[in-house]
């Protein structure tokens, strides 16, 4: 579709730099971080605590504002745009996993699964089917009319990277998706991250998991807000 | 940016949605749901029985003043009928205003207290009204007939006939008191022609009513030419025969019903008003008070949803809607069932103050119209709205990345 042989650029950092001002003098959370995601790539960011892994992933994902620097998505700037233009930029483009998976507890799997669908207007039958086929790729298709507190950990942040995919979003960003997880179920959803990005969504996860982190084939290592390592394989 | 899948966002779809999403964050916390509602339901029962008391009496006193059919009292003061001094040539008058073009009839009605004696020897304390001139009459005869123009004669009231077992065709002894005529005027001989509703009875008591000869002659005076006030039905403009009546006699004081009945809410009535308006004020301002705090824990205790809702791509407009929505689901429902309450805790008041000795039977405190229901909904649908402001600024501003990583670290 794209007729490029170069995957083309999802999301360009230039010189990104993000600080809290804070009574003792601003903190630097991540200072000049100039980085591109490219289209299918599987990205992992880890780092001691407190070096700005999330910072950046906000960044990154149009929901925190950079102090200083540029951020480019998809070839606009985030920060000319409007809270409603990256609201939207966000619903189509872009999915979210948490490490608190934030799935509403009132909510069936599946409705929890169609709501970026409904928000975006997509009409009600097609939702509906598209959030079953999404529950049956993470192997949840028998939980569709579950609550989650009738689901497991692993299957919550299953149904949520389902969520995450309802908008066909082109970019995954996931925040420590496996830090509630007991180490065999995080390898079960580590394994359909892996799955999700070799059908072609690029994929940018933070994590303090070694085992999760050598899953990706290009791995950034941030130190007081920098990136101090990028080494792809 | 590249155009993905068709998304045509409607503000219809999201308006629904963010009700049926209300819906389940409502249902989510059943108690907090309930408390809500309960708590509303009561508000706006209150809310809507002093929309009915603010104008319930002004409403009632009208209805009376028409079902009496007549449409201006002449009073001898600026003092409604039965506060003022007496027309002293009251039957003169009442032939003169007749002969004015947009009068129709003219009757004078004077009352004095009396005692109805019976040859069992039981009495009773009554209300003798005579009425003078014209045909009609301010009672309607239920049973018997009419008083006759000339003889001693007199209806009384259901509560006289049964309290002295009275029926039409018998005797009564009448023993008026007075305020002119002899000092203490013998008993007279009357005759019950019939059984009579007065509009201004009061449960319990007793009224007779009678000719302006035959109370003179219970007063044992031979004419008596006096009246209390004189009441008017016009050709069809009231406010004419008022004019007409005002410029032929500036010594009297016309009151058409409408200007009766002003001058009463500028009076006593005005007391409901204000409590009607105190009242509302208080419990509207308790309503919203709960409500906002309900809605304030609720969305607090949500905060990471919400931030995940705004990262995932929710618009800050819709989450905003979503917590209006519920806040409106809140007072929607809680108001629906007040009307119910309401309406029959207004029945409930309105016996109570019914109570009260003097009060007209026909008379009440709270009285229905559409009115009430529309400020009813326009009040509450006010104190949703405002109600929702508080919790829906703190979603509008939410920092998302900062509440998101205070989800995890706080
Ligand atoms: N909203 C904020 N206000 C003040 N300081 C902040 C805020 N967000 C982040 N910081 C600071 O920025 C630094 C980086 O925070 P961040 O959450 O990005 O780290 P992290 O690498 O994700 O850490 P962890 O692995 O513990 O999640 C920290 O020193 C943190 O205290
Ligand atoms: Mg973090």
């Amino acid at each position: 579709m794209r007729g490029n042989d170069a995957p083309e650029t999802i999301v360009e950092a230039k010189d990104l730099t993000r600080s809290f001002a804070m009574p003792a003098g601003p903190v630097f959370a991540v200072r000049d971080v100039t980085l591109s995601i490219r289209a299918g790539e599987h990205t992992a960011i880890t780092g001691p605590s407190g070096c700005g892994k999330s910072t950046l992933l906000h960044l990154l994902g149009c929901v925190d504002a950079p102090s200083s620097g540029t951020l480019m998505f998809e070839g606009k700037e985030a920060s000319t745009l409007s809270d409603r233009e990256r609201s939207l930029l966000r619903l189509r483009h872009i999915g979210f996993v948490f490490q608190r998976f934030f799935l509403l507890p009132m909510l069936t799997a599946a409705e929890n699964v169609e709501l970026p669908q409904a928000e975006a207007g997509v009409p009600r039958d097609e939702r509906r089917r598209r959030s079953l086929e999404l529950l049956d790729y993470v192997g949840l298709a028998s939980r569709a009319d579950h609550r989650p507190s009738q689901l497991s950990g692993g299957e919550m942040q299953r149904v949520a990277i389902a969520r995450a995919l309802s908008n066909r979003p082109r970019l995954l960003l996931a925040d420590e998706p496996t830090g509630e997880l007991d180490q065999a179920t995080g390898e079960h959803v580590a394994a359909l991250l892996d799955r999700v990005n070799a059908d072609g969504t690029a994929m940018v996860i933070v994590t303090h998991d070694p085992a999760l982190a050598v899953r990706a084939r290009r791995v950034l290592t941030m130190r007081d807000g920098r990136i101090t390592e990028d080494v792809s394989r | 940016m590249k155009p993905s899948a068709p998304l045509s966002p409607t503000v219809l779809s999201t308006t629904r949605g963010a009700f049926a999403f209300a819906w389940r964050s409502l249902v989510r916390q059943p108690a907090r749901a309930t408390l809500g509602i309960l708590g509303v339901a009561a508000v706006g029962a209150l809310l809507f029985d002093m929309l009915l008391l603010s104008e319930g009496l002004v409403i009632s006193m009208r209805d009376l003043l028409d079902r009496m059919g007549f449409e201006i009292r002449v009073t001898a003061t600026d003092q409604l009928p039965g506060q003022g001094q007496d027309i002293l040539d009251g039957a003169d008058a009442a032939s003169s205003i007749a002969t004015l073009p947009s009068v129709r009839s003219v009757i004078t009605m004077r009352t004095e207290d009396a005692t109805i004696e019976r040859p069992d020897g039981s009495e009773l304390r009554t209300s003798l009204l005579g009425v003078g001139g014209g045909s009609r009459r301010p009672w309607t005869v239920i049973r018997g007939r009419e008083v006759a123009d000339t003889g001693l004669e007199v209806v009384v009231n259901d509560c006289t006939a049964t309290r002295l077992k009275l029926e039409p065709d018998a005797t009564i002894t009448l023993r008026a008191t007075c305020a002119r005529g002899a000092e203490a005027p013998p008993p007279v001989s009357f005759r019950v022609a019939g059984i009579a509703e007065f509009p201004f009875d009061t449960p319990g008591s007793s009224e007779t009513g009678t000719t302006a000869a035959a109370l003179a002659a219970a007063c044992g005076a031979d004419v008596d030419r006096s009246a209390d006030f004189l009441v008017v039905t016009s050709t069809g403009d009231p406010d004419k025969a008022a004019a007409e009546i005002a410029a032929l006699r500036p010594d009297l004081r016309p009151f058409t019903n409408e200007q009766a009945l002003s001058q009463m809410e500028r009076g006593g009535f005005t007391y409901f008003r204000q409590i009607s308006t105190v009242l509302t004020t208080v419990t509207l301002s308790f309503a919203l008070l709960l409500i906002s705090v309900l809605l304030t824990v609720s969305v607090n205790q949500r905060l990471g949803e919400v931030a995940a809702l705004r990262a995932l791509g929710f618009s800050r407009r819709r989450v905003v809607l979503d917590v209006l929505s519920e806040s409106a689901l809140i007072v929607g429902i809680g108001g629906m069932l007040s009307l119910p309450l309401g309406a029959l805790l207004a029945v409930w008041l309105d016996q109570i103050l019914k109570g009260m000795p003097g009060i007209p039977t026909s008379l009440h405190f709270f009285v229905f119209q559409p009115q009430a229901l529309w400020m009813h909904g326009a009040l509450l649908a006010a104190t949703a709205i405002l109600a929702a402001l508080y919790p829906m600024r703190i979603v509008a501003r939410l920092p998302i990345a900062a509440t998101l990583r205070n989800e995890v670290t706080g």
